[in-house]
């Protein structure tokens, strides 16, 4: 397992893509910085300047072509006799990336501390109460942690899709599909007020996970679970979605 | 070392390879030949428990299954084509699965390869890509190594070059198996050579047995060849023919003058002729050919 991860980790940081992400992340969070209102710095702080969307866009990009890689690459077949077992080399690249994924939370917390310094909107000191009669900073940090595991979601989906489906660009069209258009697919289903006893746990709501925390009276009415609920679909569909990636990409032959 | 026994691999419900059962040893340079789709690179995956598959493969005594490798700890393999990433240069490339740097200094020494092993792969010719994958499957220095049509794309100095590296690693005890079109090139390395055709392994012998055996075949040519084919046939005599000339195999020739004799036909010609090792695997797989419609 641990030289499975190293060589998951030393491709990683041999790809351009890595590198420049982290600067795309600055660059969209500062454009949302500016467009989105002087007034608005409370959300924007709390939100990290809408870093949940952004980082998701990256992790699709990055995410797809993990897998994709190494068929187009012709690779899969020397990472597997390589390794003692298919399962870990699916693990170590779902490691790989919720490592990446954790980073890049990171990096979009301390580029929000740069960018509140530089007082691109209006200052609002961090001690403020805003969401949940709580202080920004700790809104900051539950968003954060809170979209982490909406991310790692959205990671098992397109491990799954990357095991159904060799081709990239599909991949990350299908992906961008579901993460984007999720919400409104379920928020359609969910119109109809009927059967929303069971359809407000189609996975495409657990996608509303973030901005249901940081917007919750506007959310609430889409989604229709409390954020616990969403919460528990959240991790449930996770899991269930790396058992059958994984079985996938077992029974798959090369 | 390696002992494949009684495997037979699908692909979907599709038989691939039927009932393909063989040992090789340590040091031993095995060539598997066959025509396209004989099935040669399907047996090299479903060693490495690529595909889906039935019987027993085992590596020092170690199972290797569909989702268990721990026996290929120690095996190298190039299959269709070379692993390489292309955001890494091929020293980069070579680090991702060495154990040892030294190694891979010294593989880089030995396959010529010091040029331009520092610069991106995206940029290398097929026969630098080639190298770096035979390169990768002698890492670490393995037990066993597997490649497939590993010549392919090398020029003249290089294809020596690997030559000359699998004689070293054989001799100090690692096996081979080798599928290759150019068979001149495999005749020159390969101690044992397995024959393949539609999925069925048809001779397994060490080298010098298989020239022995069939290295000579005999020209025959009658007065009536119509009538010869018709009891050739009849009697399952393997043969080919061109013109109004016959090959046959020597182990037939007195079961031959003795039909002919029979049926009032006369040899106007019957004399021994030598083939090349190409000629022998043709005549080979005619008679497979034969044998089939035959049955």
């Amino acid at each position: 397992m641990a030289f499975s991860l190293y060589q998951e980790f030393y491709k990683l940081n041999h790809r351009k893509l890595t590198w420049i992400s982290p600067l795309v992340l600055l660059i969209l969070m500062i454009l949302t910085g500016i467009s989105i209102g002087y007034n608005e710095s409370k959300l924007l702080m709390a939100t990290c300047y809408n870093a949940p969307d952004w980082i998701m866009l990256i992790l699709v990009v990055i995410g797809s072509t993990t897998f994709s890689m190494e068929f187009q690459n012709n690779a899969i077949l020397t990472l597997l006799y390589k390794s003692h077992n298919k399962v870990i080399v699916y693990l170590s690249k779902y490691i790989v990336i919720l490592s990446y994924n954790l980073w890049l939370h990171l990096l979009a917390i301390l580029f929000t501390l740069g960018l509140n310094e530089i007082s691109i909107n209006q200052s609002v000191p961090w001690s403020t109460l805003y969401l949940y009669q709580q202080p920004l900073w700790e809104n900051m940090l539950k968003t954060s942690t809170i979209d982490v595991l909406t991310t790692t979601f959205i990671i098992s989906l397109i491990f799954l899709f990357s095991c159904l489906i060799n081709n990239n660009a599909i991949v990350i069209s299908f992906s961008l599909l579901m993460v984007f258009t999720g919400q409104f697919i379920s928020a359609n289903l969910l119109n109809s007020e009927k059967f929303t006893q069971i359809l407000r746990w189609n996975p495409f709501n657990m996608t509303n996970l973030t901005r249901q925390y940081y917007n919750y009276t506007t959310y609430f009415d889409t989604s229709h679970l409390l954020n616990q609920q969403l919460l528990q679909g959240t991790l449930s569909y996770t899991l269930l979605f790396v058992i059958v990636g994984y079985l996938i990409f077992r029974k798959k032959h090369f | 070392m390696l002992v494949v026994q009684n495997i037979n691999t699908y692909i979907g419900r599709k038989k691939i390879i039927k009932d393909a059962t063989f040992k090789i040893h340590p040091g031993n340079i095995t060539g598997l030949i066959g025509p396209n789709g004989a099935g040669k690179t399907t047996l090299m995956k479903t060693i490495l428990g690529l595909t889906k598959f039935d019987g027993q493969i085992q590596l020092n005594q170690i199972a290797v299954t569909e989702n268990q490798y721990t026996a290929l700890a120690n095996v190298g393999a190039l299959i269709e084509h070379p692993a390489i990433y292309p955001f890494l240069t091929g020293k980069q490339n070579l680090a991702l699965y060495a154990h040892d740097p030294d190694d891979c200094q010294r593989l880089i020494s030995q396959l010529n390869m010091t040029k331009y092993i520092n610069e991106h792969a995206k940029g290398y010719s097929l026969g630098m890509k080639q190298k770096l994958g035979i390169a990768i499957a002698l890492l670490n220095n393995p037990e066993l190594v597997i490649l497939d049509e590993p010549m392919n794309g090398l020029d003249v100095e290089s294809t020596i070059g690997v030559r000359q590296l699998i004689h070293q690693y054989a001799d100090k005890g690692t096996a081979f198996l080798i599928s290759s079109h150019i068979l001149s090139e495999l005749q020159k390395v390969m101690t044992q050579v397995i024959l393949i055709n539609r999925g069925q392994i048809i001779v397994d012998q060490p080298i010098a047995e298989f020239e022995h055996l069939h290295h000579q075949t005999y020209k025959l040519l009658t007065d009536d060849t119509r009538l010869t084919v018709k009891n050739f046939i009849k009697h399952h005599i393997c043969y080919t023919l061109n013109n109004d000339t016959f090959q046959v195999n020597p182990k037939n020739i007195f079961e031959i003058q003795d039909i002919l004799s029979s049926q009032n036909i006369h040899l106007k010609e019957l004399a021994p002729i030598s083939c090349n090792f190409e000629q022998i695997v043709i005549q080979l797989l005619n008679q497979e050919r034969g044998n089939r419609h035959d049955n």
